[in-house]
């Protein structure tokens, strides 16, 4: 056989070969996209406040994320948090996933895995030095302050079921002082087999901020 | 005459040669096959007689001339006497079986003695790059690690690792999709792309790890701009009526691994002969791996591997059909989710775990499965004495899903599945002209679907790839010539779910490009050869680069593509100096990679608000940048029995266009160690024992404002190990105890992604076995 023969015979194969494989893949399986589900997400959370005093006096924040379609975050608002000054409030927690259907009540859930999750509260910024211990909702690092104090003190009234009990922050107790402004921020940490009532452990949930006005 | 003689012969045996290729082992035997024949008329010689030195083995030539010698591993020299002819002294390393032709010359002509030295004769797709090999006792070493580990013997490759359970291979500073790796000969296509997605091939089935290090598009196609990674099975049986087995054990006491793995394989007679078949499973758990100071929460692997192979050989033509299943369940560190930079912060600060888990085999999540298998059937077809011709058709699919950890949700989904199915074909022939030229040319096609469910990160795809390539050959004197160009060209098609309206958005792009290699050897004298070589790749850009949109268990990182990126494309030069002789071997690989529009992540300014808190949200972008780095390895064996080995490796890497160095880049490494061979002492034989210290320094080129943590300080660590066998009845067992990190040091490694929150691993014992055995021997 002479080599442009041969040539000849390898290109006809390699032809036939690849127009074959062509042929014989075509899936339409990629174009019916499935919808993009998370697992979990977070789309409101809420404090839920009720003055000790008077149970008529209620009031509330809320941030709200917003989600696309891939279930990332848009946008974002909150509500600010208006408290009457020497007051002290029971403070709720409630949490929504309104993505699903129906609307996730994730707070319960949170209730339900409460020897997992530990809430902290932190005004910012702070006219005393908070005592940062186990039993602290104050959140380990933040820059304390002695001007333009946000007169808020803080205390989770609820525990879990580990041994000994540890708070959650489901429930707490706001405290207020004389009119001030300032920030509240709100944490969720998540801390499966790890938590010890501390801030270390795991990783946030929930990172939100409330512009907070005490008058 | 005689000088073509010379050359022609030189070219044969010293067809290919590698530094790191084995020196020596012995292992289980290996055939050794060739022909006898007249240098001048190329006709055979019957009768002749080939006898390894120093041994009693030794047979004739048949009728045509061919002979098959059953040899042992390592230096053999072979001798060669035919009545009128001059008789041969060859001296060969070997370390697989090879076909090794002896061309006799009359005696008429006065001729001396030729001693040569040879390496393996391994077929290079590009001769003139840089190949390394993992091979013989150097990859039995590595039984029960992950593939990126196993290749970090080879200079100039390192892994980047997320955690002890997993790594991907860096070759020259790069890695992903930018090195290719073949499991027996199939591209893997998986969801490279990705920093946590290890390659899913199982190392036992490796009889041989071979790494170009070096842009290898124009054999491989698109995206191998860094190299190519190949593992080799065993090639089939072929003594028929023979069935053999081996049974691999290993034991680990960090993270206490046990793999084990079992092969059978044989060779049928009589009238099915020229059938030969082999099945192959591993299975390897492991639980929570210990550093010095603490044990890491959720690091066990669970891995359940199998393949089979069939195939029929003729002659002249062949068939091979082929099946693995790649089955693995990859726990990831506790502690490492972070929900924002502030975390983050919190925790590099802390530089350890906050909580100290026990030991347990439990996985939890977070956690990833991904089961891949592969089925691949190729033929060859002998169109003459010197040329052949492949057709080879893969199937792929690979299912990968991840699971997060969950706060609150009551979900058993994954967070994250993706499921690729790949189907690729391949046309390549290869010719030996007796004149010089050698040299082979293909076609290549490959089709691509990608399915995702569940959380959003990368768009459903549809991908066709076609390529064509030519590399030539030409060998003249002391000279070997090469070049080759190829052309690729990729269709994509994205469906991406539109993120603000509920609609689907298709683009479709399409890619194309030239790789070329030139290159050239010249063999100095026939210890010593010099090459170069240019090669230009490109890589279109990947579906992640394009299309991602999320958060990808990423650390602090929001991950935006650009569906507008072009091609990266590669200019590599490298500089082989290779010197080998009885006692002495350098392998020295000077490189400068040059990447235009090279694809990375940016970080910007700005930040994603997820419920968790702020995340720094990274852009993928290109830039103009260069890697240039040398690569050195040294064998020094002073007497028969000592092996000492130096290995130096070392990068630079620039981005010209924001002139400030690149992220990742492999910090200098060094690795020394020696190697003894003390015989047989009692029932113990070829007792051998070997330590080496490895060395990584300090990278002190980094980019400013990438990293959340500066780079880990310098580490240097110890490794030792004692090999020996026990011959038991008719086989033998092959025991070797190693222990990795012997000193227990602490240290964390730049190329970790896990380094801002645990150490590596602590010292590590690792006990393995293999034992070949013979379940049935043809009647000879």
């Amino acid at each position: 056989m002479t080599k442009t023969m041969m040539k000849t015979k390898h290109a006809v194969y390699a032809l036939l070969g690849t127009a074959l494989f062509y042929a014989s893949c075509s899936s339409k399986s990629e174009q019916a996209v499935a919808p993009n589900i998370a697992n979990e997400t977070i789309t409101q959370a809420s404090l839920k406040l009720t003055n000790e005093a008077n149970a008529g006096d209620t009031t509330s924040c809320t941030y709200t994320f917003h989600v696309d379609n891939n279930g990332n975050v848009t946008s974002t608002d909150s509500t600010a948090l208006i408290l009457k000054a020497n007051s002290k409030y029971d403070v709720k927690v409630y949490m929504l996933d309104q993505t699903q259907s129906p609307v996730f009540v994730v707070s319960n859930e949170i209730k339900d895995r409460q020897n997992y999750h530990l809430f902290f509260y932190q005004p910012t910024p702070i006219n005393v030095a908070p005592v940062i211990s186990n039993t602290s909702p104050y959140i380990p690092g933040t820059p304390v302050s002695q001007l333009n104090p946000l007169n808020l003190t803080i205390a989770r009234t609820d525990h879990d079921t580990n041994n000994p009990p540890l708070e959650v922050g489901l429930t707490a107790l706001f405290t207020t002082g004389a009119a001030s402004t300032g920030n509240l921020r709100w944490i969720l940490r998540h801390q499966p087999n790890a938590k010890n009532g501390t801030f270390a452990p795991g990783s946030s949930d929930l990172d939100v901020n409330f512009v907070t006005t005490i008058k | 005459m005689t000088t073509k003689f010379k050359f022609l012969f030189i070219l044969t045996v010293i067809s290919a040669f590698s530094a790191e290729a084995q020196i020596s082992s012995s292992l289980s035997p290996i055939h050794l096959s060739g022909m006898v024949y007249d240098v001048k008329t190329h006709i055979g010689l019957p009768a002749a007689s080939i006898a390894v030195k120093g041994t009693a083995t030794g047979v004739q030539s048949d009728q045509d001339g061919h002979y098959t010698l059953t040899v042992n591993r390592g230096a053999i020299r072979i001798h060669c006497e035919y009545l009128g002819y001059i008789s041969m002294d060859t001296l060969l390393m070997l370390s697989g079986n090879r076909t090794f032709d002896l061309p006799l010359k009359p005696s008429s002509r006065a001729l001396a003695q030729v001693n040569i030295q040879a390496v393996t004769s391994v077929r290079k797709e590009i001769a003139t790059q840089n190949l390394a090999i993992i091979e013989g006792s150097e990859l039995e070493r590595t039984r029960g690690l992950s593939l990126g580990d196993a290749l970090k013997s080879v200079t100039g490759v390192t892994t980047f690792q997320t955690g002890p359970s997993i790594s991907k291979p860096v070759i020259h500073g790069l890695t992903g999709t930018r090195v290719l790796i073949l499991n027996n000969g199939v591209s893997l296509q998986a969801q490279q792309w990705g920093q946590e997605h290890a390659p899913e091939i199982d190392p036992f089935i490796a009889n041989q790890i071979q790494v170009i290090k070096g842009a290898a598009g124009i054999r491989y196609g698109a995206d191998a701009i860094a190299g190519v990674v190949s593992v080799h099975p065993k090639q089939l049986p072929t003594d028929t009526g023979t069935m053999d087995g081996e049974i691999n054990a290993v034991g680990m006491t960090n993270s206490r691994l046990g793999a084990f793995s079992a092969m059978l394989e044989g060779a049928l007679g009589k009238k099915l002969a020229g059938f030969s078949y082999r099945l192959q499973g591993t299975v390897k758990r492991s639980g929570n791996t210990s550093t010095p100071n603490y044990i890491l929460g959720n690091t066990g692997i669970r891995e359940d591997d199998f393949s089979a192979s069939l195939q029929y050989h003729h002659k002249n033509y062949g068939i091979e059909g082929y099946y693995s299943n790649f089955n693995t369940k990859l726990g990831i560190e506790y502690d490492t989710e972070v929900g924002s930079i502030t975390d983050l912060q919190q925790k590099i600060a802390i530089g350890h775990p906050v909580t100290y888990y026990d030991f347990t085999y439990n996985i939890d999540r977070p956690y990833q499965t991904v089961n891949h298998s592969t089925a691949k059937i190729r033929g060859f077809l002998n169109t003459s004495d010197s040329s052949k011709l492949e057709l080879q058709y893969s199937y792929q699919v690979n299912t990968r899903q991840e699971y997060e950890q969950l706060s609150f949700s009551t979900s058993l989904a994954p967070a994250i599945y993706l499921q690729i199915h790949t189907s690729a074909a391949e046309l390549n022939y290869e010719h030996h002209d007796g004149g010089g030229f050698s040299g082979s040319l293909g076609l290549s096609g490959m089709n691509q679907g990608n399915i995702r469910m569940y959380g959003y990160l990368i768009p459903n795809y549809v991908d066709y790839d076609g390529g064509a390539y030519v590399i030539e050959k030409f060998t003249h004197r002391k000279w070997l010539f090469e070049a080759g160009a190829r052309y690729d060209y990729r269709w994509l098609r994205a469906f991406a779910f539109d993120a603000n309206e509920a609609k689907i958005n298709t683009t479709t792009t399409s890619y194309s490009g030239i790789s070329a290699t030139a290159g050239a050897t010249y063999h100095l004298t026939d210890n010593l050869k010099l090459s170069g070589n240019y090669s230009a790749a490109f890589r279109p850009p990947s579906i992640n680069e394009l299309y991602i949109d999320g958060v990808h268990q990423s650390i602090g990182e929001f991950e935006v593509g650009d569906a507008n990126l072009k091609t990266e494309r590669a200019n590599d030069f490298s500089l082989n100096l290779n010197y080998a002789s009885n006692w002495f071997l350098v392998d020295l690989q000077g490189y400068y990679n040059q990447i235009s529009d090279f694809i990375f992540e940016e970080p910007t300014n700005q930040y994603y608000h997820a419920q968790s808190g702020a995340l720094l949200k990274f852009q993928y972008t290109q830039a103009n940048v260069y890697f240039r780095g040398a690569d050195l390895n040294l064998t020094i064996k002073p007497v028969d029995s000592l092996e000492i080995n130096s290995k130096t490796a070392f990068i630079y890497a620039w981005n010209q266009s924001i002139h400030d160095y690149l992220i990742y880049t492999p910090p200098t490494r060094l690795q020394n160690g020696l190697n003894y061979h003390f015989g047989t002492w009692g029932i113990f034989h070829n007792i051998s024992a070997g330590a080496e210290n490895i060395y990584v320094a300090r990278q002190t080129h980094v980019p400013t404002g990438y990293d959340f943590a500066p780079a880990p300080a310098a580490y240097s660590l110890y490794n030792a190990h004692l090999d020996f066998r026990l011959p038991i009845n008719n086989t033998y067992v092959d025991f070797d105890i190693a222990v990795n990190n012997l000193t227990n040091v602490a240290y964390k490694d730049y190329l970790d992604r896990f380094r801002y929150f645990a150490d590596e691993p602590g010292r590590n014992i690792i006990f393995r076995l293999r034992m070949p055995f013979k379940i049935l021997s043809n009647n000879k």
